[in-house]
């Protein structure tokens, strides 16, 4: 439906994808972990390796709970955009299937 | 040659000064188009037929409000002025609850201002006499309550921190976003729209659950300026109430086409303002030293007693229904203070109020008040953060929140029925991907997405690069944050001044 409006309403996403440039935003949500209230929204290069993801960012950045265990990830069950899927690690977001806003979800 | 005295004009009765000085000041244009008049009260779509029928029931006029406000403004001001002059501060229950009035402050006045100005809008605009002079007194009453409040609240900024800078703040800070947004969306929609989103759904349907935590709070916690407030705008507020309620009716009375209209601003209007008000359920149950009563107690009886129980009933005669989505917010009522409180105090190291662990006494009363799902949140959430309290951290996220495209907060609420699995709601529209915390807030986005599609999500324009840089320290700068204003309160400025007023050590507490 559109906007009611006195003239034709139509303005551009404050947040579309061009206005990242290589990059996007990506959410992360850790399933079944009240802890972090939220699912976290990250930018990233659309190119950057999946592993990279896992290894590099997610395996630090989750240590603020104390329960964490960093290689619990390497077992974890993985969705994008609500569809269970077996990352290519060595591929980049993007060949995986990670868009711009995309929900990269996991349970471990 | 005598003159013959002249017989005095006999004084007119109040119901005759009102038609004097409002409806008898109207006249109907002859060089031009009513529509060239009032060119904004057509294309939302609203069939109005009879003006003339818009009932004022309090029939102010400007001598008789002017008279009436300045007397209560003098009251307010007396007791600013003594409160002051005593140290009054000195006698609230504890520093910590600043942070309710922080949240006010930060939240409200500016808003208050938004509202001054589109009722100052519709004082022009609307085509009916008795409806202009209602909206210029709301518009009066706005602009004093956005004076008063910060008048009220100056005295604590001389001793407290996060009350220096609320009005950039409002156009930065991540939490603050929230109530900016929805001033904002309400005061883009047309003339009738507005008059449904703030004169009837927020003034009418949850004034009550804003306004009376906070005023109870104050009352209850030593705050003597905020309830002398809260005292002096309640006679407003009844007014505003009133004039929601009549606006309400006129339109459904109007033209029975105008019913659809204004049960889809309905469904869309409490949504927004129930999601607003859930920061009004942390403070109740977290932020409150002395609570008045839970969050769930107040909906039961401010919002499903009397709306659902009393006025949705009254309504039910036009074709009205309760709004759309209105039970998720009855199912939510026992977890929303949890959840809310859960994202401020993992966020409050980049907010303008600080946040703590509830102690032994603060969990006693919300075992009690919620003995079904405060031990759940205790065991998976609590209780973790006070063991890193006690290895000498503090658990503050690293990284940053998921944001509702609509209500613009971190997307901590949870699916119905499982209040450990958040809910995630996704549209795509124009091949563009828009996220959403629950059922209502995606309802409003699908009926409008040009609109929402360009809020302005605190999250997104940090990565963007618009709020100062990339790290913490670069956006708290760019906020205008100083140290003190967020982070922990036991060991805050406010709490070591606290004690040190009452001549207490941080172990004594």
């Amino acid at each position: 439906m559109a906007v009611t409006a006195m003239y034709d309403y139509d303005w551009p996403s404050r947040s579309r994808a061009e206005l990242y440039g290589d990059d996007q935003l990506v959410h992360v949500w850790w399933r079944g972990n009240p802890y972090f209230v939220s699912a976290q929204t990250f930018r990233f290069p659309k190119a950057m390796p999946f592993g990279a993801l896992v290894n590099d960012v997610l395996k630090g950045f989750y240590t603020a709970d104390p329960d964490f265990v960093p290689e619990s990830l390497d077992s974890a069950m993985w969705r994008i955009d609500h569809q269970d899927v077996t990352p290519d690690l060595g591929a980049s977001l993007a060949d995986n299937g990670v868009g711009h806003k995309s929900l990269v979800e996991f349970s471990i | 040659m005598t003159i013959p005295a002249q017989k005095p004009a006999r004084k007119l009765s109040m119901k005759q000064r009102y038609s004097a000085l409002t409806h008898d000041l109207d006249w109907t244009p002859t060089y031009v188009q009513e529509e060239q008049v009032f060119p904004y009260t057509t294309f939302e779509g609203i069939k109005i037929h009879d003006w003339s029928k818009w009932e004022d029931p309090f029939r102010l006029t400007v001598e008789s409000y002017t008279k009436y406000q300045a007397e209560k403004d003098r009251r307010l001001y007396a007791v600013l002025d003594g409160f002051a002059q005593s140290q009054g501060q000195l006698g609230l229950t504890d520093a910590r609850y600043m942070n309710a009035m922080k949240i006010f402050l930060q939240g409200i006045p500016i808003h208050e201002y938004d509202a001054h100005r589109n009722f100052s809008y519709l004082a022009r605009h609307l085509n009916g006499p008795g409806a202009r002079f209602a909206a210029l007194c709301q518009s009066l009453d706005e602009l004093r309550h956005a004076q008063t409040e910060v008048h009220t609240l100056s005295h604590y900024n001389t001793y407290f921190d996060g009350m220096h800078d609320w009005k950039k703040w409002s156009d930065r800070v991540w939490y603050l976003s929230v109530p900016k947004s929805f001033f904002e969306d309400a005061v883009t929609a047309g003339p009738f729209e507005w008059l449904i989103a703030i004169g009837f759904s927020f003034e009418y349907l949850l004034t009550n659950l804003l306004f009376v935590p906070f005023m109870s709070g104050a009352a209850f916690n030593g705050d003597l300026p905020t309830m002398t407030f809260g005292f002096s705008a309640q006679s407003d507020e009844s007014r505003h109430m009133t004039l929601g309620l009549e606006a309400i009716k006129f339109m459904l009375e109007q033209d029975e086409d105008n019913l659809p209209i204004v049960q889809a601003w309905l469904d869309k209007w409490f949504w927004r303002g129930y999601r607003l008000i859930a920061l009004v359920a942390g403070m109740m149950d977290y932020m409150l030293p002395r609570r008045v009563m839970s969050w769930k107690e107040a909906f039961e009886l401010y919002f499903e007693e009397q709306m659902l129980g009393g006025l949705f009933k009254d309504l039910e005669y036009y074709g009205i229904k309760p709004p759309r989505h209105v039970q998720w917010a009855i199912d939510e009522k026992e977890i929303l203070s949890h959840q809310v409180y859960w994202i401020l105090y993992q966020y409050s190291h980049a907010a303008a109020f600080t946040t703590t662990i509830p102690n032994a006494e603060d969990q006693a009363w919300l075992e009690e008040a919620y003995p079904e799902t405060r031990p759940m949140y205790r065991d998976s959430v609590w209780d973790k953060a006070q063991r890193v309290m006690d290895d000498g951290g503090r658990f503050f996220n690293p990284g940053l929140p998921q944001l509702c495209t609509v209500c613009q907060i971190p997307m901590g609420f949870t699916e119905p029925g499982d209040p450990m699995i958040q809910c995630q709601r996704q549209s795509v529209y124009e091949g563009e991907r828009y996220d959403f915390c629950s059922d209502g807030c995606q309802w409003i986005f699908d009926r409008e997405p040009t609109k929402y599609r360009q809020s302005w999500l605190p999250v997104h324009q940090i990565f963007q690069g618009n709020c100062g840089g990339p790290t913490l320290p670069d956006v708290a700068a760019w906020y205008g944050l100083q140290p003190g204003d967020g982070g922990e309160y036991l060991g805050s400025p406010d709490n070591l001044n606290w004690l040190e007023w009452h001549g207490q050590t941080p172990k004594e507490a």
